[in-house]
């Protein structure tokens, strides 16, 4: 469980990206936060696992106040949350396995995994995560030869390496056509229905918060404007979503694609 | 100037009328007085520029006249072409602006920027006249220069030579004095044999009218040389200096018959004898059968060039390994992305980046000279010389590369929980080798390009080679020196290009 108390976090040129944020979020949510651009939600999850520092406030993850953790606490930490991108944050050059492998450095002896040195167990289970997101068969390219939604593909995988007890995906489908948008957003909802990974997701279109979320958050300018579970957004009409997004709110296109289509 | 700026313009301060007379006077001051201050001052600018600068050929063209139109019309004789092409360009432009001048103080945009292509076109006809440009040089002198360029083009029967064993016999003869004349050779047997009649004589002169007068005439006889071949006839004067008399410019030389034997007349060659020599001057004839034996061996100057080549092309990789030991450290200081946290650390990067961009502006080959001076003549003044270069210009492209780091995959593999080392291994030092194995190749490339010419200026490699070849005329073996240098600058460039695309 992951409970926010009071999350403040001012840059040091003065902007308040959030102001006074709580909300939780319980084992095998997946929580949508919506808002504008720049209201705060890659602030937001980023001050989750402190690749931000947060101001003030508090972040209990299962009681214990990742604020407060020192480097070693923090990496402990940082490893059980896995994080996906919008625009996947893949090391380009380096092969799709050794990015998917990267994801298991938090629980490598440093020294070993500096010279790219990873057991055979851990090896397998790379492929066995590629595998899981349907790209076994690409292990051995290069990033930046796949295309957007496999790359989006590698960096789950690169995530499911850590076996996370949560996923913060910022935007993991902005960057995507809507069909690969539902591809990536049904990896994510099969993995936090069959294993209860609680999943923590910003996301721009009305269709697909409706479609997969459990419990949204809206953001507006650093501060917490709506929150509300499943049946609240099934009957959240487009004026209220137009509301917390102001004009930009759009749907992905007039209800031709269903969440059961896969690539 | 943005389009708004133009609506916006307030209305000339001065009436057509004025602004023409204005600018008659003054060449762009209409335009000014008409609030087109830019326009105006780059018209008056020019002008002045023009005017100085023809005033300053023409005073050249009519050098050694004086008066203003005793030199103009000496200039206009010695270039009439470029002169009278000038003086219209200036009466035409002066008109144009004062037209322009006119039709600036209407309101609205004034377009019009053809008179700038012909301020330019003035400082196009100006430079080429500067520049000396000739082109009607390019084929008049191209006969003399093709012997040498055919040389350097073709130098390859230079590059090997082979020893050369001599057979050789000779008589003496006494000259332009008196005494008994020296006896006829002992005969040896089983070696050449030469004689030569008559044993006394007097040498070729010159008279007063430094026609010459030639000397006795003798005959020359050999024996006992290599049958059917070439015999060049040698002589040797009192104090034994040897030179090949020339007859009619020839050297005068002679072919031995199918057993060895020859014969022939000359006459006694000129020699400037010194006038301290007294007593009898024995002088001394020789037949010589020079021929090369042996095989083929590399010559002095392929030798040389491939010495000085392996030189070369080590003084560029060294030169390009201290540049990258000594400019990763200073890319750091010169990347603004690691270097803005504080205003300290950013001072740190504007005077590193100044220092930089001032020693990468000198030239390699000006850097040679300051390192000559400072080491002595010798390829590590050309290494010192590339190494600063390296250093100044490898800094800003890695700082450069260090700066378009993408943050995505740093903050990626952060989120796995990795410790800071594991970061660089994995999101940066990825990242940073194919700009730096691509800049370093590349400049290794520039290096070995500088070194061939370093050497021009005494920094050691194979332009110092090159230079005093030329100098000494020996085109041929400059012509050695500009084929290794092409040919591994061509390598050069095939393998950096190999290389960079198997890491990039
Ligand atoms: N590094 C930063 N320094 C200063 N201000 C920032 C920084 N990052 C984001 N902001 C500001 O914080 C606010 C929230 O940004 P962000 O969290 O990226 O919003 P969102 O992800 O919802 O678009 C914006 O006003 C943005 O300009
Ligand atoms: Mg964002």
């Amino acid at each position: 469980m992951l409970e926010i108390k009071n999350l403040t976090k001012v840059y040091p040129d003065g902007t308040r990206a959030l102001k006074n944020v709580s909300f939780t979020v319980e084992d095998g949510d997946f929580l949508v936060v919506i808002g504008l651009s720049g209201s705060g939600k890659s602030t937001l999850l980023r001050c989750i696992n402190r690749l931000i520092e947060p101001t003030e406030g508090q972040i209990l993850l299962d009681g214990q106040d990742i604020i407060k953790a020192d480097n070693q606490e923090l990496r402990l930490i940082r490893r059980r949350i896995g994080m996906i991108f919008q625009h996947f944050n893949l090391v380009d050059r380096s092969s799709v396995l050794t990015n998917v492998l990267s994801g298991k450095l938090g629980y490598i002896t440093p020294w070993a995994s500096i010279l790219h040195k990873f057991p055979s167990k851990v090896r397998n289970e790379a492929l066995a995560a590629l595998n899981k997101v349907g790209i076994a068969d690409q292990a051995n390219k290069r990033a930046d030869e796949l295309s957007g939604g496999q790359r989006q593909r590698v960096g789950i995988a690169r995530a499911l390496m850590q076996n996370p007890s949560m996923i913060l995906a910022d935007e993991p489908v902005a960057s995507l056509d809507p069909v690969l948008a539902h591809t990536i957003l049904g990896y994510l909802e099969d993995l936090n229905k069959e294993t209860q990974i609680s999943v923590l997701c910003s996301l721009h279109y009305l269709d697909l918060v409706q479609r997969y979320a459990t419990k949204v958050i809206g953001l507006k300018d650093g501060v917490l404007v709506y929150q509300g579970d499943r049946e609240d957004i099934r009957e959240m009409t487009d004026e209220q979503f137009k509301e917390i997004y102001g004009e930009e709110a759009k749907r992905v296109s007039a209800g031709t694609l269903s969440g059961e289509v896969r690539e | 100037m943005s389009p708004e700026r133009y609506k916006e313009k307030k209305p000339s301060l001065v009436t057509a009328p004025v602004a023409a007379l204005l600018s008659f006077f003054v060449p762009g001051l209409g335009q000014i007085m008409a609030r087109r201050v830019q326009r105006g001052l780059l018209m008056l600018g020019a002008m002045v520029t023009i005017i100085g600068l023809f005033i300053w050929r023409v005073n050249l063209l009519g050098r050694r006249v004086d008066g203003f139109w005793p030199t103009l019309s000496k200039a206009l004789e010695r270039n009439t072409f470029f002169i009278s092409f000038t003086i219209l360009a200036i009466v035409a432009l002066w008109v144009w602006i004062v037209y322009d001048a006119v039709k600036q103080t209407r309101k609205g945009k004034q377009y019009g920027n053809a008179i700038f292509a012909l301020i330019l076109l003035v400082f196009f006809g100006i430079g080429w006249q500067i520049s000396e440009i000739d082109i009607v040089k390019l084929t008049s002198d191209a006969n003399e220069a093709w012997l040498p360029l055919s040389k350097i083009l073709w130098p390859w029967d230079a590059a090997v030579t082979r020893s050369t064993e001599s057979l050789e016999a000779g008589a003496e003869v006494l000259v332009d004095s008196e005494g008994p004349a020296p006896p006829k050779p002992e005969r040896v047997e089983g070696e050449p044999y030469v004689w030569v009649e008559p044993r006394e004589g007097e040498l070729s002169r010159l008279d007063d009218d430094n026609n010459i007068i030639p000397g006795t005439e003798i005959t020359v006889y050999g024996e006992g040389f290599a049958p059917e071949t070439r015999t060049e006839i040698w002589w040797s004067d009192a104090i034994g200096n040897e030179f090949q008399p020339r007859y009619q410019g020839r050297y005068v030389s002679t072919v031995t018959d199918e057993e060895g034997n020859f014969e022939m007349t000359m006459n006694m060659p000129y020699r400037l004898v010194p006038p301290s020599a007294r007593g009898q001057q024995i002088h001394k004839v020789i037949g010589r059968q020079v021929s090369e034996v042996g095989p083929l061996l590399p010559s002095d100057p392929l030798v040389l060039t491939i010495e000085l080549i392996i030189e070369t092309i080590f003084m560029g990789m060294m030169a390009t390994l201290f540049g990258i030991v000594f400019s990763v450290p200073v890319s750091f200081l010169a990347a603004r992305n690691l270097m803005s946290s504080s205003w300290i650390t950013l001072l740190i990067y504007y005077i590193t980046r100044t220092i930089l961009n001032i020693v990468r502006a000198i030239e390699p080959l000006i850097w040679a000279l300051i390192a000559v001076v400072w080491v002595g003549l010798g390829p590590f003044a050309g290494i010192v010389a590339l190494t600063i270069h390296s250093i100044a210009a490898l800094g800003k492209l890695y700082s450069e590369s260090i700066e378009s780091i993408n943050p995505g995959p740093i903050e990626a593999i952060q989120a796995t929980g990795a410790t800071k080392l594991q970061t660089i291994m994995f999101a940066v030092v990825p990242q940073m080798i194919p700009p730096f194995v691509s800049f370093t190749i590349y400049r290794w490339d520039i290096n070995v390009r500088m070194s061939t010419v370093i050497g021009m200026v005494g920094g050691g490699g194979i332009g110092f080679l090159l230079v005093q070849y030329i100098r000494l005329l020996e085109y041929k073996s400059a012509g050695i020196a500009v084929w290794f240098i092409a040919l591994t600058v061509a390598i050069l460039d095939y393998v950096s290009a190999e290389i960079r695309q198997r890491f990039v």
